[in-house]
């Protein structure tokens, strides 16, 4: 009760005004609106069409899909070979994630014209605080429609835009009618707009939960909205309460721009087109996750405390394994000697598909006690500077360890691309 | 007009302010000629940044077999590369 007193006097009176911008379909529209731009005639959007996989090998998985593909009920994350059978004439085309980014840094420096405040959310959401700027700009929803046109104009492709008083609300409004649409969702209008909505559109909410939820009777995010914390508590503890209060709406986190959430820990995994069978092979691998995350780790300045070895066999049975150090390392060599114990200690011989390696436990790299039974640390440490410098002067694949020639496995693994950074969905708002 | 967008080679002069303007450009054309235009006159210069990616669309006139035509030339910035557009 008093939350819920605080929480509206808070929003009266500081009249916070939050958009989320979401691109439609993003990878889609935008290789629809690049190929447009080289000459094509041919509009993506307008047909059957999807981003996915590699069309050559005939693997992958659907990774956006267009409107007139939605109608052939194609899912995102279904197999290409799936997406075929309930469509053959689907047009697929592979992800070009350079492309995104691209687009992605245009779309972030046409939004901040409209406010100094931007948090990029992923590749193809942002957050923006509009708050006080209605003496600059005006009416905020004229304010979107004007946004969501010039990201049309300029960039040539569409954007939904969420209009509330906080991020959480904005982000559910964002998503209420696509394509190309702005929509608001204030608190006043939560029961209209929000309520009868089915319990997994919520943000926060995904299979897991739920299914807990339906199990009890709590189908609509309104079911939910009306439950009490004490109740929710029971199964889903402290989530409940967080899923609770979104599902009332309320959200305090403020739009942030991203250098400040601090840094927990770091993994790479990879999915494999093949079966791992032997031990040889899987340590192959792993030594290329650790390279890829123990060259990021040290980029960051931290040593890790922790290591964790995870893996899906072919079934896709999950599982993983860990081990406290008693000295916290970020040195490539000592990390990979740990993780294949993890791995012997975790495998039963079954084939695999995915291996995956993180870090945390994270602490600063400035101070760095080694401990009496640790040898040529000094050396070690050098070495993997120095390799880290050659790869960031001529390129990762400049240097690399001898046992993978010919091996037929890429000797830095995990990633989207794997030279420069790309900003990847958080569940945190 | 009609859409090409065919690489071409060319040749243009920079501004101080670093705008080009194209002179003249070498195209390959149907029966592996070359065929090379001089463009007469400058009409219009516009940017476009679609999905990110940066051109500049010139329109000209010039020269082709005796007749006086329009077309348009793109300039990718980030590749340097030049395309007759549309003619």
């Amino acid at each position: 009760m008093f939350e819920r007193l605080e929480m509206f006097l808070i929003n009266k009176y500081t009249k916070h005004l939050i958009f989320h911008i979401d691109v439609n379909s993003a990878y889609l529209s935008w290789e629809a609106a690049s190929r447009l731009q080289q000459g094509d005639s041919l509009d993506l959007r307008t047909i059957p069409s999807a981003v996915g996989g590699d069309p050559e090998t005939r693997h992958g998985i659907i990774l956006a899909k267009s409107i007139p593909a939605k109608k052939f009920k194609i899912q995102t994350g279904e197999t290409l070979f799936s997406a075929r059978t309930k469509c053959p004439d689907l047009v697929i085309v592979s992800p070009n994630y350079p492309l995104y980014r691209q687009c992605s840094t245009a779309l972030k420096e046409l939004v901040q014209n409209y406010s100094p405040l931007i948090q990029q959310y992923s590749v193809d959401e942002f957050f923006l605080d509009f708050t006080g700027m209605n003496n600059l700009f005006g009416n905020p929803v004229d304010t979107a429609l004007k946004i969501k046109e010039h990201v049309k104009n300029e960039l040539g492709f569409t954007v939904n835009i969420g209009i509330s008083t906080n991020k959480l609300l904005a982000k559910m409004g964002s998503e209420l009618q696509k394509p190309d649409r702005v929509h608001t969702l204030f608190p006043e209008e939560i029961s209209k707009k929000m309520w009868p909505l089915p319990i997994d559109e919520l943000f926060g909410v995904g299979r897991a939960t739920s299914q807990k939820l339906r199990d009890r009777g709590i189908k609509t995010i309104g079911d939910l909205a009306a439950q009490t914390p004490a109740y929710l508590e029971r199964f889903l503890k402290s989530y409940g309460t967080l899923i609770w209060n979104y599902a009332n709406g309320r959200d305090i986190s403020p739009v942030r721009n991203n250098k400040t959430i601090p840094v927990k820990g770091m993994g790479n995994s990879t999915t494999l087109s093949f079966d791992v069978t032997n031990q040889e092979t899987a340590y192959l691998i792993l030594l290329s996750l650790t390279e890829t995350v123990t060259t990021r780790l040290r980029d960051a300045g931290f040593c890790a405390g922790l290591i964790s070895v995870s893996l899906k066999t072919n079934g896709f049975v999950f599982c993983s394994h860990q081990k406290k150090l008693y000295s916290p390392t970020d040195c490539t060599s000592a990390i990979h000697e740990i993780a294949c114990t993890l791995f012997d200690q975790l495998w039963q011989g079954e084939p695999l598909r995915h291996l995956g390696i993180r870090l945390s436990e994270l602490c600063l790299n400035n101070f760095y006690q080694p401990s009496l039974f640790e040898e040529k640390l000094e050396k070690q440490r050098l070495l993997d500077k120095t390799i880290d410098t050659i790869r960031s002067k001529y390129g990762s694949k400049a240097v690399f360890r001898s046992s993978f020639l010919h091996s037929g496995l890429s000797p830095i693994m995990g990633g989207v691309i794997e030279s420069e950074e790309y900003p990847m969905m958080s569940s945190l708002l | 007009m009609k859409i090409y967008m065919k690489p071409i080679e060319l040749i243009a002069w920079f501004t101080k302010e670093g705008i080009p303007h194209p002179i003249k450009y070498k195209i390959q054309t149907e029966d592996n000629s070359q065929k090379v235009v001089k463009i007469l006159r400058l009409l219009a210069r516009t940017e476009e940044k679609i999905a990110g990616n940066r051109m500049y669309i010139f329109k000209c006139e010039g020269n082709i077999n005796g007749i006086l035509k329009i077309f348009e030339l793109k300039y990718e910035l980030n590749t340097c590369k030049w395309y007759l557009y549309k003619i």
